[in-house]
């Protein structure tokens, strides 16, 4: 790798989850001011997963999100952006090609893994593979990152960038990299908003199989309840802590994303002059919170601070809870947006 | 009108917090430095530990972290911490 500088006048905001941050900083690199949050609804980012056939560190998947990537070309398609995805073979090409973008100006996304990104504490660095960041210049042997989930932009060595996007383990980035190519000036942005609802909710409530969507919660809720008698109580607490790592932690998780969901919501209102999604917004926000309490209830059982109402069958009750506001939920958005 | 804590007693509130309400046995209140990482190795918390935080921070302060933006920012130490909680708290005064 040749060792020019290069810094592309890249503008980092800090976002709450990285895909969409990403997103929403590429955009507005091109001229295209799109939020965070709008990016989340448009590309239908919201959705439930509990698939205990894929393992994440030995323990069962459960998202609160679209599959990664998702909802950046679905809000690319719906705003009419054309995006250039490439993905290599062997690491040193992966280098070069972004060095060459690089070298003309261009500001590309990467999918990584978390382990190898050294700007991450300690503590926050394990196998996860679906992160996302801008690099945007290159300095005395290291790259310059956007990294959205951090407030300031970071540096990190070329090697351990290489090693971040060709990390191994399960759904490996394969030196994935991505950019903007081209922006509509004539993007139908409350279409844009309307399309990405209804594709949440027929999602939320339509998906095939017990997994996904609001069946999935109802799936995971009875799976909870059976967990320390089938698994012991000491794998069943592990397994909690799987659930609300990626609830809070990995991309801000339930809660968060369904916090996001509702100021997506929020400014959807605002944008198709439609008060309806006023009250939207306060039911999502409320089921945010009623996530928050199952990852509050989880988190003391794995701590072992648990009091006698913290339990496996209370934890289940609350996703219960959330399946059913969420459920008519979406029905009533539907409705809302018809 | 009661006066608000200043930063100092905000973060002698928030060790005690802490210890108390995360079952830290074996530190004590002066053990914590105000500049130390929450998530380093020394507390030994981790990011399942913060849901506990959060929800003892809305609790005792009535200030809550819903923007997981800022409460990465706020999480970092104790310091970061009083000071989230000040701020929020004169904002609600004002």
């Amino acid at each position: 790798m040749s060792n020019p500088t290069i810094e592309i006048p890249f503008v980092h905001r800090q976002s709450a989850h990285c895909e969409t941050g990403v997103m929403s900083n590429l955009l507005t690199h091109h001229g295209l001011e799109i939020s965070e949050a709008l990016v989340f609804g448009i590309g239908a980012g919201l959705f439930f997963g509990y698939l205990p056939f894929i393992r994440l560190n030995h323990l069962p998947l459960i998202t609160y999100r679209a599959a990664t990537g998702r909802i950046m070309t679905r809000t690319a398609k719906e705003l009419g952006v054309r995006m250039v995805w490439q993905k290599f073979r062997s690491p040193r090409q992966g280098m070069d090609q972004l060095d060459r973008q690089l070298g003309v100006h261009i500001p590309m996304g990467c999918r990584t893994g978390a382990y190898w990104l050294t700007y991450f504490p300690k503590r926050y660095r394990f196998h996860f593979n679906m992160h996302n960041l801008v690099v945007y210049g290159r300095r005395n042997g290291d790259y310059l990152i956007s990294d959205p989930v951090f407030p300031e932009p970071v540096t990190i060595p070329a090697a351990n960038l290489m090693k971040a996007r060709f990390a191994k383990g399960p759904l490996p980035p394969k030196g994935r990299m991505y950019r903007i190519d081209r922006i509509s000036r004539d993007a139908d942005l409350p279409q844009a908003i309307t399309r990405g609802i209804r594709q949440a909710c027929r999602t939320m409530l339509k998906s095939p199989g017990p997994f996904l969507g609001i069946k999935g919660m109802r799936y995971l809720a009875s799976q909870i309840e059976k967990w320390p008698a089938k698994l012991g109580e000491h794998r069943a607490s592990h397994y909690v802590g799987q659930v609300i790592r990626m609830q809070e932690e990995i991309g801000t998780g339930g809660g968060g994303f369904r916090f996001i969901y509702a100021a997506f919501l929020q400014e959807s209102a605002t944008i198709l002059g439609n008060p309806r999604l006023e009250e939207a917004t306060q039911r999502m926000t409320a089921i945010g919170d009623r996530w928050r309490d199952f990852a509050l209830m989880g988190s003391r059982i794995c701590k072992h601070r648990a009091s006698e109402n913290e339990t496996y069958p209370a934890m289940a009750a609350i996703i219960r809870d959330c399946a059913a506001r969420e459920e008519q939920l979406y029905r009533d958005l539907l409705e809302m947006i018809a | 009108m009661p006066m608000l804590p200043t930063n100092m007693q905000l973060q002698e509130q928030l060790k005690r917090i802490l210890i108390q309400e995360l079952q830290l046995m074996d530190i004590r209140p002066q053990d914590i430095q105000a500049d130390e990482a929450l998530f380093g190795d020394k507390m030994g918390l981790d990011s399942i530990d913060a849901l506990e935080i959060i929800h003892q921070v809305k609790q005792y302060f009535g200030v809550e972290i819903r923007d997981m933006k800022e409460g990465r920012q706020a999480l970092q130490t104790i310091g970061t911490l009083a000071q989230f909680i000040e701020n929020q708290m004169v904002t609600a005064d004002c």
